[in-house]
């Protein structure tokens, strides 16, 4: 029987991050958490796998304090068991560091014959965890899957590059990322968010990974971040009806030259 | 000897990263290197720039299994940054390596420069709605999309070009690789285009932007959801973080309320015109001219006015 890990980030929900008009920065106090967009795609390949091939699934998760709110948000979406490492440091960490903690945790409770990945976090979207736990964990990566399909000896990755798609075979164990476009994940019901809270999880700690300061030291440091602003001319037709408004619109794009 | 290296499976797109590369080299008066597999590209990398070239021997038909052997070769030549085109295999072949010289990388960097001893990218934060600026410390890794340069004019200059065998990674083996389908219609090079949201009802009221679209002699497009929840049309149509990025002369909408994840596909076209019954979407921050109002009275009615123009 397999076993799949799927490694998923929680992440603030950009929807409520507002942008500071006076200095640009952002305001994320009305944020709320969520499981990145993309990951639930991979929780979601993950179960579906599952389902098919039988075996289990755990889920593994690195972040801050709020990290445990994601659980059973987790859970509810199919995994049997979910991990998680809390660090206050996470808010600065770089995939140098997320891919070395989450590796590390791998190590301590794998192996696993499979590892799903999203193909980027929604926050930062840097897509380098699922080929960075690759090359820590000594497997081949195949990112951006838009089918996975296991026979008991591997699996058939269907992927999709930029002018062609390709299959991909990989005996033995892998990593995964894959696509948005893969599947549609699956809302949870009251039974499955209520089965959720009891499913086991359990806390791996940091100091038990045998991390070394290089391995926690961030590579990349943001030196500033600021909201993006659009600088649009927002000529907007509301008023009349709806002839004099198209007419409107007409005359603004003959006088831009684009009819 | 430190070098600025470039590596991308794509020889035009490797040609491009040689323009950021040049950049780099001015400040850190390092030499210019290509790693490739294409032996016979080697020369037009050197008129374009290149002080060195290496060639990696492979047959494989995964290039992402040169990620090691690329990660050796820039070990061994003590690259201060690597720069690798954007595209699926490159950010994979770039991570592998970034862990491989335990660095720091930068994904889908716009800019790149070097201060005070290190690299200092711009790239984006949740899916558009933030800018950031990122330092790397050397050695650094860095993507860049596709296109995001243009390729230096070819001179005629010296280089080096030296081979480097390749132990093959057997690890993935590929098959049925087949090209992409061509809709014919390439949203990316478009002049102008118009995009449909979730505000169409069905599939076939797409026939009203596709009259709009003749009228304006533009090209439909579309949101994700209308392509990966609808399928209403392929998903190489639709624009988005995910999905394609436009910069056409004119975009306009209908049915489209904005997400974030739409817009930064499409916020560096030229002029943004947007049609939607709801005042408070945000389509209408992100646009020059709009109209509030129901897609289904309006589109006719623009459609018309635009013939009748003619």
């Amino acid at each position: 029987m397999p076993r799949l890990l799927v490694c998923y980030k929680w992440v603030l929900d950009e929807q409520d991050i507002r942008i500071n008009p006076t200095d640009l920065s952002l305001d994320a106090s009305r944020a709320k958490g969520k499981v990145s967009d993309f990951d639930r795609n991979a929780i979601e390949a993950a179960t579906q796998l599952v389902e098919q091939l039988g075996g289990t699934l755990d889920a593994l998760t690195y972040g801050t304090s709020t990290v445990k709110q994601s659980l059973k948000d987790a859970l509810s979406r199919g995994p049997n068991k979910a991990y998680w490492i809390q660090d206050a440091e996470a808010v600065r960490a770089d995939s140098h560091v997320i891919a070395s903690v989450l590796a590390a945790a791998i190590r301590k409770i794998g192996p696993y014959d499979l590892i799903i990945c999203g193909e980027g976090s929604s926050d930062s979207y840097n897509q380098q965890i699922p080929s960075r736990l690759a090359e820590l964990l000594d497997l081949p990566a195949v990112t951006f899957a838009q089918e996975i399909a296991g026979d008991g000896t591997g699996f058939k990755i269907r992927r999709k590059l930029d002018d062609c798609t390709e299959l991909a075979t990989v005996r033995g164990s892998a990593v995964v990322s894959v696509l948005g476009e893969m599947n549609h994940p699956r809302i949870p019901g009251l039974k499955q968010v209520l089965g959720a809270a009891k499913k086991p999880s359990e806390e791996i700690k940091l100091a038990d990974l045998g991390l070394n300061s290089r391995d926690l030291m961030p590579r990349a440091i943001n030196k500033s971040v600021r909201g993006f602003v659009m600088k649009r001319k927002n000529v907007i037709f509301k008023d009349g009806s709806a002839a004099e408004k198209v007419a409107q619109m007409v005359a603004s794009l003959a006088n831009e030259g684009l009819c | 000897m430190p070098g600025i290296f470039v590596f991308s499976e794509d020889c035009a797109i490797a040609r491009q990263l040689l323009t950021p590369g040049f950049e780099l080299k001015q400040v850190m008066h390092q030499p210019s290197c290509v790693i490739t597999t294409a032996i016979e590209a080697a020369e037009q990398f050197i008129a374009a720039g290149a002080d060195k070239v290496f060639v990696l021997q492979t047959e494989s038909l995964w290039p992402e299994g040169l990620a090691t052997a690329i990660a050796n070769l820039v070990v061994e030549e003590q690259a201060s940054v690597v720069l690798v085109g954007g595209t699926v295999r490159g950010k994979n072949v770039a991570a592998r390596v970034a862990t491989r010289l335990q660095a720091g990388m930068s994904s889908d960097a716009h800019s790149v420069t070097f201060a005070d001893g290190k690299i200092e990218t711009a790239r984006m934060l949740y899916a558009g709605l933030a800018l950031s600026e990122e330092i790397l410390s050397l050695p650094a890794v860095v993507t860049i999309p596709p296109r995001t340069f243009v390729e230096p004019a070819a001179t005629v200059r010296q280089g080096i070009v030296k081979t480097v065998a390749v132990v093959p990674d057997e690890r993935v083996a590929i098959s049925e690789v087949c090209p992409n389908e061509r809709t014919g219609v390439d949203i990316e090079t478009a002049r102008k285009l118009v995009t449909v949201g979730r505000g169409f009802r069905q599939k076939t009221d797409l026939l009203l932007a596709e009259g709009l679209a003749k009228a304006l002699d533009a090209d439909v497009a579309c949101t994700r959801g209308v392509a990966e929840d609808f399928h209403w049309l392929p998903v190489e149509r639709y624009i988005g973080i995910s999905g394609r990025k436009v910069k056409p002369d004119l975009y306009l909408s209908a049915g489209v309320s904005g997400q974030v994840q739409h817009i930064v596909g499409m916020r560096d076209s030229k002029v943004i015109a947007a049609i939607n019954t709801d005042e408070r979407a945000p389509i209408f921050e992100a646009a020059d001219y709009g109209i509030v109002g129901d897609l289904y009275e309006v589109l006719p009615l623009l459609t018309a006015a635009l013939e009748n123009k003619q």
